[in-house]
């Protein structure tokens, strides 16, 4: 039987087997094709108590569903209209996962420009709402950790290391983070730029910059990759920032 | 000339009324139908009214002592208004007990009713125990003090609450297409009350849009959403049913910013009921000559005034729910109004 107006079934929803045998008789052919239906049949109120956890999350109830936050992201109008701030609050306070999953691809694309934020008429603080829903997603395994962040947690290790971030060592070792081979010295064990498996456009990249840089510049930079310089009494301000990382439970590490 | 005031209605508008026209001295006749004052807030034991969060006793009562104790006032209970012959300013009128008085001016308030949530056959009310309107959670509150399922008396776990049950509905005719007005703000505050006594009761208001206007909607649209955690979710519930195997209803709905058809299991379903012009309203409409709304029946003022007091026959004052849903507060300053108007259009001097 043939699905008419195909485009509006969600593939996922479609049940169909080439042979199909029922209690010895066989079914075989169009009548074994199920759509299943589309029916909310539940709601999982449990995943807005998770959201509420989250010392970023406070703020998902002051939210009335008027779009300001949807009609101002760039990331919904210029990339793709199934990145939309609004409809995810929605799906996590009612807990429609099925739906969160479904728009798990897309759903780390924020690019933090806090347009939402700064105009949502609530206040809620809807970028940081959206990183407690992802990470209640990633805690429930349906969503996978999305590649962005690799690179905040590196920055945020390297600041909380040295209470700075140096950039050589930021770029070649973000290169590192995403997977790349890199060579490193034997004895500090830094990754030595431009070395081992890393791709001729990432070289590139990185030569445009270095070729523009004055030599004093580049000498300290080299000097910064090898001998991370610490900011002065960052051990203190470390203890501090521990401690109120670890009473807002936002220690990552 | 006739130097006394008829009131109708022995509700908030009425009783405000008779009791401004009492404190000027005027000789009023108070007629209530039934035998005792205070209109549905208090014959029918609403918990807290809207919107200052107050009893009815606490907001009605002072008005009704007050006029039980003024001695122009003469209070008639359990008599309706008959008949009324002449014009103003010398109405003849017949009560229902058979006195016959003169009066000067006459204000009509004479209400409401609420809708009848059987006529909305597809939400299960009559059928399904677990299935009660919005009057009825009201009294759960006050007469029993506490929340439960009426097919077991357990508390439930889920309470739904159905916008707009008898408003905005043109299939019921075109007698209850107006907004009720009051239902919107009575659900924020029933929820509310829902949450701050049993937190772990979730509440969800299903609406088609949240009329919550003017300073109304900081308390009962985002206080309860933001601080009580009730739910708002947009869609008109279609079709309530029961399910047998455990025991709970369903509310059949379309999420309309999920786009996506719903049968979720709720406990307990509350009908945000209507408003409707009370018979009382239609009888004393058809008596004295007044105006009616062609669609809803509810009393409307005199087409060449701005003031919403004044009927269209001169000496007849309307105030309060015989011309349209309204709130408590609104009701008592339209009967305050139509009481001072009243004492003017008779001609009552007040003695310095």
């Amino acid at each position: 039987m043939a699905i008419h107006e195909r485009s509006l079934v969600d593939p996922e929803r479609v049940l169909r087997k080439e042979r199909l045998v029922i209690d010895g008789i066989d079914v075989s052919g169009d009548w074994n094709l199920i759509i299943l239906p589309r029916v909310i049949e539940d709601y999982d109120l449990s995943f807005l108590d998770e959201v509420l956890e989250q010392p970023e999350g406070k703020t998902i109830l002051q939210c009335y569903q008027c779009s300001y936050c949807t009609a101002s992201c760039p990331v919904h109008n210029y990339w793709d209209e199934r990145y939309n701030p609004r409809h995810f609050i929605h799906l996590a306070r009612l807990g429609l996962i099925d739906e969160l999953q479904k728009r798990a691809d897309v759903m780390w694309r924020c690019v933090s420009c806090h347009k939402c934020t700064h105009r949502c008429p609530k206040g809620v603080l809807v970028e940081e709402v959206l990183k407690a829903i992802l990470r209640v997603m990633a805690k429930r395994g349906i969503i996978e950790e999305y590649p962005s962040k690799k690179f905040d947690k590196f920055f945020l290790e390297s600041v909380y290391e040295y209470g700075r971030i140096e950039d050589g060592e930021l770029l070649f070792g973000w290169i590192e983070k995403q997977g790349y081979q890199v060579v490193k010295d034997p004895i500090l064990k830094k990754p030595i730029p431009f070395m081992g498996g890393v791709p001729e456009w990432l070289k590139q990249l990185a030569v445009k910059p270095i070729k523009s840089m004055n030599i004093g510049f580049l000498i300290l930079n080299a000097k910064h990759m090898l001998f991370h310089p610490r900011t002065k009494n960052w051990n203190r301000f470390k203890q501090v920032l521990r401690k109120v990382m670890e009473e807002e439970g936002v220690f990552t590490h | 000339m006739a130097k006394s005031v008829l009131v109708v209605g022995g509700g908030p508008a009425g009783l405000a009324a008779a009791r401004t026209l009492g404190k000027l001295g005027i000789p009023t006749i108070l007629v209530e139908k039934e035998q005792k004052l205070g209109g549905r807030p208090v014959l029918e034991d609403y918990h807290t009214l809207i919107p200052r969060k107050m009893t009815p006793q606490q907001v009605i009562g002072p008005f009704i002592e007050e006029v039980q104790n003024n001695p122009n006032v003469e209070v008639k209970l359990g008599v309706e208004l008959e008949a009324c012959e002449g014009e103003a300013p010398s109405f003849k009128v017949k009560l229902s007990n058979g006195e016959e008085h003169e009066v000067g001016a006459i204000v009509v308030a004479t209400g409401f009713q609420h809708f009848d949530a059987k006529r909305k056959g597809e939400l299960g009310y009559g059928i399904y125990p677990d299935v009660i309107t919005n009057l009825e959670l009201e009294q759960m509150f006050s007469r029993e003090g506490k929340l439960y399922r009426p097919s077991n008396g357990q508390l439930p776990k889920r309470v739904a609450f159905v916008f707009c049950v008898g408003s905005r509905d043109r299939q019921l005719g075109v007698t209850n297409v107006h907004c009720c007005r009051y239902g919107c703000a009575l659900s924020g505050l029933q929820g509310t009350e829902i949450r701050e006594k049993y937190p772990d009761v979730d509440v969800f208001c299903y609406y088609m849009d949240v009329r919550t206007y003017g300073t109304w909607e900081y308390p009962f649209y985002w206080a309860p959403q933001e601080k009580y955690g009730v739910r708002y979710v947009r869609g008109r519930i279609a079709e309530i049913t029961y399910n047998p195997q455990d025991g709970r209803l369903r509310v059949k709905h379309e999420d309309t910013i999920v786009q996506r058809p719903a049968e979720v299991p709720m406990d307990l379903v509350v009908l945000v009921l209507g408003m409707e012009p009370s018979e009382g309203t239609k009888k004393v409409a058809k008596i004295l000559g007044l105006a009616q709304d062609p669609d809803s029946q509810f009393l409307v003022p005199a087409e060449d005034s701005g003031s919403n007091i004044i009927s269209n026959k001169p000496g007849v004052f309307i105030a309060g729910a015989c011309k349209g849903p309204i709130d408590i507060e609104s009701s008592l300053a339209e009967g305050e109004a139509a009481g001072a108007e009243a004492a003017t259009f008779i001609g009552a001097k007040v003695s310095a």
